[in-house]
């Protein structure tokens, strides 16, 4: 018991440290989750699009230009193809539709007239395509059927007033699951943070050279001990989990009752585990309480910023997530992000976050094999 | 008396240095014996081998009649070690310093409780139960060294240097508390490298070189083993070569050495001869100013026999 209360007494000395964290969570979470606002909407998108026309604006093209404007921006630019090509360049303009002179009389011929077209070939001038060609197709289809150009225009124009209501139907609060992402996300660094800064800080007090000496010499077994510090570090990564667990259930509210909550927990936890046994292999490799803020700003800083935890993993360049896949924080990250997402909670719908956690126990089992390996080394050499 | 330390040819070697060379000792109950010897003379190493924390190639090792090893947890809790580094977490106050080793051995709390308190009071530092380690001068951070090592009343005590750069008054009230130990039944085995302090308090001293004992016995049983009996200091203005050829030709001289206006004369036997020397010096108009005869010291025993001063 000693041992262990005296544990908690060098962790108590450090409380400042573990305060400020916390207050980094609330504080900067809180700021990623204010600002972070991932509720899905649906706007109505039109291209910009210019059209030249050759051919004189009456029946047909007159009916093909008023649906282009229905359902464009149709932009005013003068007509010169070097100021054409300069707006779609700059992409002041999508899409360009020439209308050559005789359409309306080829058309009615049903000689299937082709249009001349210029693109950005972006998002925008796909739209546009498929809105053209989408009314050239039910064009070609009314004037093999009716001869008269009047009934032509009047079954085309029919044909596209026709609304379709849709609905999207999600049980899923996008704008919960996306809050609750950015807290976990962010939660990274400060888990890390504060379970490696203290453990090794507390760790190198018990593993001074001379007090190591004096605990080997004392009647406790040393195998002891080290069992009791063990378990006592097990402790108080639980406790400062459980700390950002509370702090998540007062800012999320009662997303974090819910299934999808508990396994923001569950993987969150694995990634608490993984910090204690990255702590411990750290702890065993330095012994030195002036190097361990340098060493914690190098791994929980820097695993932050390359896994995604402080902004989007979609944001980072591809070569910096193909780096991160060697960090734990990238496989926990990765959970929450598909969390956010999944409309709904099952084993199939879970398998990818189980797996990640699997990543991240492997991990951790790959440091308490090092950590054992280096520890019995140093025992040699000392 | 009962012998708490048997050392039996204790051999070492690292790689092909023979840091302790078939080394035999024993430690007898209730004495102070000090452990003497030049930097790399193989102290550390032996108490390390006694106290299990390194391996050794031959010869047995036995605490209170049982051979020792790294299991002996039963011997282990009646030894308690000082060492020379200070050994405590510098975020635990004082007491509770105490308290964290004392209870590595004392599990009761109130008698924890009791020994802790005794500690502090042993080594005086009651004013100062509260403070942190950084707060503390040098000397409070060795009594609060000792304090941690001897908490849980240990029959045998290491002491290593445990007065290194300590202020007059620690160091007093270090020694003070060594002797209180010992009147209070434990063995003490104390290595240092102030001659004065071994004259002092141990019981009897082995002298190491090389891992192996020059000489072992109470301080006057090895002053009596000198071949120096007198030792004489002579402040003179100055000193031809041929006057120091010819106090050399003295009866009983053992060495003559002058060296900054100081004429240093060792004799094998020490009757009259301060006299003659006195009369030599006055007879050959050499000025002189301060004279002193004295016993020789264990210092001169020490560089008699290892050839080295004790702080080299």
């Amino acid at each position: 018991m000693t041992v262990f209360k005296t544990f908690w007494k060098v962790v108590k000395k450090y409380k400042g440290t573990i305060i400020l964290y916390t207050v980094m969570l609330i504080v900067f979470g809180g700021i990623n989750m204010a600002t972070g606002d991932n509720q899905i909407d649906f706007v109505d998108s039109k291209p910009d699009v210019l059209i030249v026309n050759q051919d004189e604006e009456k029946g047909i093209t007159e009916n093909l230009i008023n649906y282009i404007e229905d359902n464009c921006n149709i932009i005013d630019l003068e007509q010169d193809e070097e100021a054409i090509n300069d707006a779609l360049f700059y992409r002041d303009v999508n899409y360009v539709i020439y209308i050559p002179k005789g359409y309306r009389k080829d058309v009615l011929d049903g000689k299937n007239p082709e249009l001349d077209i210029k693109s950005t070939g972006d998002y925008q001038a796909s739209l546009a395509e498929m809105m053209l060609s989408r009314y050239v197709e039910t064009q070609n289809v009314y004037v093999k059927g009716l001869e008269n150009e009047a009934d032509i225009i009047k079954a085309i124009n029919d044909n596209f007033s026709k609304k379709t209501s849709v609905e999207m139907i999600s049980k899923l609060d996008t704008g919960k699951t996306g809050k609750a992402t950015l807290y976990f996300n962010f939660a990274s660094y400060s888990i890390m943070a504060v379970v490696i800064f203290i453990i090794c800080l507390v760790l190198s007090s018990f593993h001074e050279k001379t007090v190591n000496k004096r605990t080997i010499i004392s009647s406790i077994n040393y195998k002891t001990h080290n069992r009791l510090i063990l378990s006592a570090s097990f402790a108080y990564s639980v406790i400062v989990w459980a700390l950002f667990l509370i702090v998540g259930m007062i800012l999320l509210g009662d997303i974090m009752l819910t299934t999808r909550g508990l396994v923001y927990m569950l993987n969150s936890f694995v990634f608490t585990f993984c910090s204690l046994t990255i702590a411990l292999f750290i702890s065993t490799l330095v012994n030195d309480k002036n190097a361990v803020s340098g060493i914690v700003n190098v791994v929980a800083l820097g695993s932050a910023f390359l896994c995604g935890a402080f902004v989007p993993a979609e944001w980072l360049p591809d070569t910096v997530l193909k780096i991160a896949h060697v960090l734990p924080a990238y496989w926990y990250i990765n959970s929450n992000d598909l969390l956010e997402s999944i409309e709904v909670i099952d084993m199939t719908t879970l398998k990818p976050i189980f797996v990640n956690m699997a990543v991240i126990i492997g991990f951790s089992a790959l440091f308490i094999v090092v950590n054992n390996i280096v520890s019995r080394m140093k025992q040699k050499v000392g | 008396m009962d012998n708490v330390i048997e050392v039996k040819n204790l051999t070492k070697e690292y790689k092909n240095l023979k840091a302790i060379d078939d080394l035999s000792f024993e430690v007898k109950e209730g004495e102070i014996l000090g452990l003497l010897g030049p930097n790399g003379s193989g102290k550390s190493t032996t108490i390390n081998c006694i106290l299990s924390l390194l391996n050794f190639q031959n010869g047995s090792i036995k605490i209170f009649g049982e051979e020792m090893r790294p299991d002996s947890y039963d011997t282990k809790s009646k030894i308690g070690v000082i060492f020379q580094e200070v050994a405590v977490f510098e975020e635990l106050t004082v007491y509770d310093n105490i308290d964290y080793f004392c209870g590595l051995y004392v599990r009761d709390k109130q008698i924890r409780k009791k020994y802790v308190e005794e500690a502090i009071e042993l080594v005086g530092i009651e004013e100062f139960k509260k403070f942190y380690p950084k707060q503390l001068s040098g000397g409070l951070l060795r009594r609060l060294n000792i304090a941690c090592g001897i908490a849980h009343k240990p029959k045998l005590i290491f002491l290593d240097e445990p007065t290194v750069a300590v202020d007059p008054q620690s160091r007093n009230n270090i020694l003070d508390g060594i002797k209180k130990l010992r009147d209070d039944g434990a063995t003490i085995v104390y290595t240092t490298h102030y001659m004065e302090e071994v004259e002092i308090i141990c019981d009897r001293i082995i002298i190491l070189d090389k891992g192996k004992i020059l000489a072992q016995g109470t301080s006057d049983e090895l002053k009596k083993n000198a071949k120096i009996e007198e030792k004489i200091t002579v402040e003179v203005a100055g000193m031809e070569e041929d006057n120091i050829e010819t106090i050399r030709q003295f009866e009983n001289v053992e060495n003559v050495s002058f060296d900054s206006n100081v004429l240093i004369v060792t004799y094998k036997k020490g009757e009259n001869n301060l006299g003659e020397l006195i009369d030599y010096l006055r007879n050959n108009k050499i000025k002189y100013d301060k004279i002193f005869s004295e016993r020789p010291t264990l210092n001169d025993v020490f560089l008699e026999l290892t050839g080295k001063e004790l702080r080299d």
